[in-house]
């Protein structure tokens, strides 16, 4: 096994982990679908950074920060909208530009179809360097605002009324979700970040007792669902993002009936 | 009594249909107070009103002398420090593994300012609020394992953890069986008694509203039919046009029962 395999060993725990930790957070708003949208509007910006010839990072960056803050502005209690509804009617928004995008396109679509699945086998030095300095700015972000984010988790509606500050943690928590869905969309996909969000914290959620348990086993699953997928897929022949998607559903699967065990016997 | 709490011409509409319209309402340090009416009333509007959770269209909400409205989000949050809200179940995610201490030091985050974590003197706190409501036995168990009157405390104890000039609760006692609705309420009266907290309560029955609730405000439609002694209220002629029935208030160990005279 040579250096490479390393390096993509590597990316795939790093995007694993900070994805399995910004679910935490997008899980327990119960709002997974801010995850899918960010991560459909950094595609979309992917899609027209190479049809208008800019830089292929600003394009997802800036989309994503666009969606994000528009999703900040979705809020409990302003609006009759449901919030999950209006995040679907934005999802479908960006995965129309995607498409319209990929329709514009001449030529080969090869390097467009791969931000569906991403291509981890692709890795370069330079995004496993930008991926892991995204985690860790994340990872600073939940120690710093730990308290507030624990809030906003359980009621954003009592975190508002009893004078958190509410709407600027949940706004630079939006920014860094974007950030984070930007630069591992190459690696992980977009369609592939929606099951790291999702499944580790979920499978976390399911078996976990106070917070901090819940960001150590969501972080470490979402980091062992990329890894044993990335060594599933390497030794089977089988195509990577999809192993991982598999595995990190295996995972939830485990944790659920975990729990209900755990439930008959007590 | 000084006004901690005001309203002046306020009018909340949604969709073109006027949800609340309140003329003129205080709350004085201290008091209690309790909001009654029908489905629809108005009741939880009015109180997210109170706590700024909802911008009215027009009118002033002024906490302890200060117009909500004109305030920015950074000084609205600091002025909110001082309200200990209670929200109905639907508010809030009960599913989420927190445990029982976790939650109620949730209620010192605000007290504490941004990027400053909680200190050994906020866990004495915590953990004095979790002995007085009884929950020291609890207090490593999830919040999501608790039964619903004890979760009931538990958002009691985080409340006032966050030691609050107000205490605003939306119906605490919905869901609870009639034991556990009577050991919250008694809570409730017991806190305000001890700490002199400003209650704001809004409750379906006038039973649950404790004696030491004075004041009652009845809403109807949006509009404030009657506000003033509760007994008074109660026997009241708005109160019958309120529930379109023939009410009788009876008074039993303290509490103030209406029932239904139409159908007797």
């Amino acid at each position: 096994m040579d250096s490479f395999f390393y390096l993509v060993m590597f990316a795939g725990a790093v995007a694993g982990a900070s994805t399995g930790l910004l679910g935490v957070y997008i899980v327990g708003m119960r709002m997974p679908f801010i995850g899918i949208c960010i991560s459909h509007s950094a595609m979309a910006g992917t899609i027209y950074s190479i049809l208008l010839g800019v830089n292929p990072v600003l394009g997802p960056v800036v989309f994503s920060a666009v969606s994000s803050m528009s999703l900040g502005m979705v809020r409990p209690g302003r609006s009759r909208l449901d919030a999950n509804v209006a995040l679907a009617i934005f999802f479908n928004l960006m995965l129309g530009l995607t498409f319209l995008g990929i329709g514009l396109m001449r030529g080969s679509r090869s390097e467009v179809l791969g931000l569906l699945w991403g291509s981890l086998l692709f890795v370069r030095k330079s995004s496993v360097v930008t991926i892991t300095i995204s985690g860790l700015v994340f990872v600073v972000f939940a120690v710093l605002f730990n308290k507030e984010l624990k809030v906003l988790l359980f009621s954003r509606t009592i975190a508002s009324a009893t004078g958190v500050h509410e709407s600027f943690v949940y706004c630079l928590f939006l920014a860094l979700c974007g950030l984070i869905l930007a630069v591992n969309l190459p690696l992980v996909g977009g369609l592939m970040i929606f099951s790291l969000i999702t499944c580790p914290a979920a499978a976390a959620y399911q078996i976990c007792t106070g917070h901090r348990a819940v960001i150590f086993a969501a972080t470490i699953f979402g980091m062992a669902s990329a890894v044993v997928g990335f060594l599933v897929s390497y030794y089977l022949d089988l195509p990577t993002g999809a192993c991982i998607v598999i595995v990190s559903t295996v995972g939830f699967a485990v944790s659920a009936s975990y729990r209900v065990l755990i439930k008959k016997t007590s | 009594m000084e006004e901690c709490l005001s309203l002046s011409d306020v009018e909340v509409r949604w969709s073109g249909r006027t949800i609340l319209a309140v003329e003129d309402m205080q709350i004085r340090q201290g008091e209690f107070v309790g909001i009654i009416g029908t489905n629809g009333a108005g009741k939880t509007t009015l109180l997210k009103v109170c706590c700024g959770l909802i911008r009215p269209t027009r009118g002033t909400v002024n906490l302890d002398g200060r117009d909500l409205a004109e305030l920015s989000a950074w000084r609205k949050a600091k002025l909110r420090k001082r309200i200990g809200y209670i929200p109905q179940a639907a508010e809030y995610n009960a599913e989420l593994p927190f445990t029982l201490r976790e939650l109620v030091a949730m209620g010192r985050t605000s007290v504490r300012a941004l990027l400053r974590r909680l200190n050994k003197e906020d866990y004495e706190i915590v953990d004095n609020w979790i002995e007085k409501l009884g929950l020291s036995e609890r207090r490593s168990q999830t919040f999501r394992s608790l039964s619903g009157g004890e979760q009931q405390k538990a958002l009691i104890a985080r409340a006032m953890a966050q030691d609050p000039e107000i205490l605003m609760l939306d119906e605490p006692c919905s869901n609870l069986d009639f034991n556990w609705k009577y050991q919250i309420t008694e809570i409730i009266e017991q806190l305000h008694r001890e700490t002199r907290v400003t209650v704001v309560m809004v409750s379906h029955e006038t039973s649950l509203l404790p004696s030491v609730c004075k004041r009652v405000v009845l809403l109807h439609e949006g509009n404030i039919l009657a506000d003033g002694d509760i007994e008074k209220v109660l026997e009241s002629e708005e109160l019958e046009r309120a529930y379109q029935c023939r009410i009788e208030m009876l008074k039993l160990a303290g509490r103030r029962y209406t029932v239904n005279k139409s159908r007797a």
